[in-house]
């Protein structure tokens, strides 16, 4: 056991650490405010994700097979955390070389790794989840947009909700039923998965004004769309184990907290600027939030950890995202009281931290979900009721 | 970055549980409010697993695995400042236990009753007082460790020592690895009773609004857990006072949930929640608290005003 760095690890953050530096535009922190989904953001990744491309940074994780460099799952994790301390320049992106990418590696036929690996290797796809649907957020086996075989094919109809990134994805990573009227079985095993063309006839997005910045969550309708069977990753019912795949990327992929201890570091700049520093409430207050960073920090690093040791999956995450939700809004708290001019026009990165961390325990299901998961898998207490 | 045991500390480990094997027996009869673990406290000196940090190509970490996996055991022994914070003192190993006090000399102090040696930590610098031929008063308290209080310092030896700063660094990290040990503990009985206990045809545990909160405690633990073996691990100012600090701030919600779930039971001393739950009520108010703590991460990690 033992808890530093080894200097190609060293190396390595200090190689992202100066291709940020030299990359970055001077003004990135005023255009980040509007949060990964705004049109800025967005666009600028497609840049800026082709630049970490042309430096083998954008997915060195990958096989070489794939067009990576085979890195080391610490290599991939201290890319992820430095790119969240500068407020995800990847936007959208991150989520491809996540979770999108290896779970086509895994579950996708080679036309499919050949069709949709291309374009994310080079930086320019952008991907959206078609998960929560109105009656199903973070009871995701609710989901009701209804998959109907069709010859060659099945035909889409229903709403998803909540979307991120849909007004600007090429292909939706789109979850849906097959009716039991037309042969689905019932819950979890009649759910197929549809990587669906976004330019797809009968698609129709709309933005949901929201705290949470601009162009981070839409409504998609899903009106008669016709999704050629070869769209389908995994065979029907095989579904549920590739999304359980698909959130365990997601979930330990996220380093949220290195973006929340950035924005207090900044903070306590600005209140030693303001003479403020001195008083013993402040620093109190300031280091409990630290406290709650740096405990994120050690559970997410477990979970690396664990997967770098190539341990099974299992419920560790679940605490380690808690962890992480305490520490966006414990930071998100301090901040609110402490500096409240920052959300009054006077910071827009503070206002950028703010709409990330009221969104933390939301995003990617509720934490509450993830207490009940601590609850069964981890600590091993019986069930409340069975579905 | 390496979160598993590497082979020096399996063996370490496994070393200390076989110990621990032989001394498994808790004392019977009257219920007490601790129980103090002589022989194996005697065995633990005598097999060296205290003075871990040093010997050459140990360190502190590996004394800190030592102190928490001691920390659960139901009987309580001094290790946390044998093995922590006697590596930095001037005299020879084996003088212990070491009782620790902060502030005035005449504090209660944690196992100052069975101590050879007291700590007095204060502001600016320390005193090592050999208890030969003093007074102790034994202290009476709900808490889970022999407390006493020196009556006076008149005819002891003492030595001034300036190495404060090392001192309470080093205690910051023993208390973290200690709470984090009585953290782990505490919660297994609990989870174990929840599993079991029913009420309105069903487990405790079954309940949602209970695992939720255990499921937090879970967090709460294994975060004291790696902050601390991170601490022990760096040695440093900033990471010593931020896992003190958060084990501090987290015990009182932490304590109160489990003996919640555990109903009246957990009021009983026949019930062994108390010997750790009470160790970590005392631990919470050691060094000035989860106050002081934060305030000094705040000047390790930022600077001061």
């Amino acid at each position: 056991m033992e808890f530093g760095w080894t200097p190609e690890q060293d190396a390595h953050r200090a190689r992202i650490r100066d291709l940020l530096t030299d990359t970055l535009p001077a003004d990135w922190e005023a255009l980040s405010v509007h949060g990964p989904g705004s049109d800025y953001q967005t666009d600028y990744s497609r840049e800026f994700c082709k630049l970490l491309a042309d430096h083998g940074l954008l997915v060195p994780h990958w096989p070489v097979s794939q067009g990576g460099e085979d890195m080391p799952v610490w290599h991939q994790f201290i890319l992820g955390e430095e790119m969240w301390a500068a407020g995800e320049p990847r936007g959208a992106q991150y989520m491809n070389v996540n979770w999108v990418g290896p779970v086509l590696m895994k579950y996708g036929t080679p036309e499919q790794i050949d069709r949709y690996l291309a374009p994310v290797r080079a930086g320019e796809a952008i991907w959206c989840q078609g998960f929560s649907e109105p009656s199903a957020g973070s009871d995701l086996a609710a989901l009701r947009t209804a998959a109907v075989p069709v010859e060659g094919g099945y035909r889409v109809s229903g709403a998803k909700i909540w979307t991120s990134y849909a007004g600007k994805a090429d292909t939706c990573f789109l979850l849906a039923r097959v009716p039991a009227s037309e042969g689905g079985a019932a819950g979890k095993g009649g759910i197929v998965i549809l990587l669906t063309d976004m330019r797809s006839s009968g698609i129709q997005v709309k933005q949901i004004p929201a705290l949470v910045g601009e162009g981070d969550i839409h409504e998609v309708f899903f009106d008669e769309v016709f999704v050629p069977v070869e769209n389908r990753l995994g065979a029907e019912g095989q579904a549920w184990e590739i999304i359980n795949f698909a959130l365990a990327n997601e979930r330990t992929g996220i380093a949220r907290y290195e973006f929340s201890r950035r924005i207090l570091d900044r903070a306590v700049i600005k209140l030693k600027d303001e003479g403020r520093w001195a008083d013993p409430v402040v620093q109190d207050r300031a280091a409990r939030a630290l406290m709650l960073c740096e405990a994120a920090r050690m559970l997410v690093y477990r979970v690396v950890d664990a997967k770098a040791h190539g341990s099974p999956p299992d419920a560790y995450p679940s605490v380690a995202r808690w962890a992480v939700v305490q520490a966006d809004n414990g930071v998100n708290d301090f901040l609110t009281e402490f500096l409240p001019d920052g959300l009054l026009g006077g910071d827009p990165v503070q206002q950028a931290h703010h709409q990330r961390a009221i969104a933390a325990g939301v995003a990617s299901g509720a934490a509450e979900i993830q207490l009940n998961l601590i609850a069964r898998r981890w600590l091993e207490l019986p069930g409340e009721t069975r579905r | 970055m390496n979160y598993e045991l590497n082979g020096d500390q399996a063996g370490i480990l496994a070393g200390l549980d076989q110990l621990l094997a032989a001394h498994a027996e808790v004392a019977s009869g009257e219920a007490e409010n601790y129980f103090h673990g002589a022989r194996l406290d005697a065995a633990l000196a005598e097999a060296g697993f205290l003075d871990i940090d040093r010997i050459d190509g140990f360190g502190s970490l590996d004394a800190a695995l030592v102190v928490e996996r001691l920390a659960r055991l139901p009987q309580v022994v001094e290790a946390g400042a044998s093995a922590l914070i006697a590596p930095l003192l001037p005299s020879e190993p084996g003088i212990r236990p070491l009782a620790l006090v902060s502030g005035e000399a005449n504090r209660p102090a944690r196992f100052l009753p069975v101590a050879k040696q007291l700590l007095v930590l204060r502001d600016g610098d320390a005193l090592l007082v050999s208890l030969d031929g003093s007074t102790i008063e034994p202290v009476e308290s709900l808490m889970a460790y022999p407390y006493g209080k020196l009556s006076s310092l008149d005819g002891l030896t003492v030595q001034s020592l300036d190495n404060a700063a090392d001192i309470r660094r080093r205690w910051r990290i023993a208390l973290a690895a200690e709470a984090a040990g009585c953290m782990a503990a505490a919660l297994e009985i609990v989870i174990e009773h929840v599993r079991t206990r029913q009420a309105f045809g069903r487990p405790l545990g079954a309940f949602q609004a209970i695992q939720h909160r255990l499921a937090m405690a879970e967090e709460t633990a294994q975060s004291a857990k790696w902050l601390a073996f991170r601490a022990a691990w760096s040695d440093g100012e900033a990471d010593a006072a931020i896992a003190a600090g958060f084990v501090q701030e987290r015990i009182a919600r932490f304590t109160y949930d489990l003996h919640q779930f555990s109903g009246a039971m957990g009021l009983t001393l026949e019930f062994p929640l108390h010997l750790w739950t009470y160790r970590l009520r005392a631990l919470a108010g050691e060094l000035g608290g989860a106050s002081t703590q934060a305030r000094a991460a705040a000047q390790a990690v930022w600077g001061a005003a």
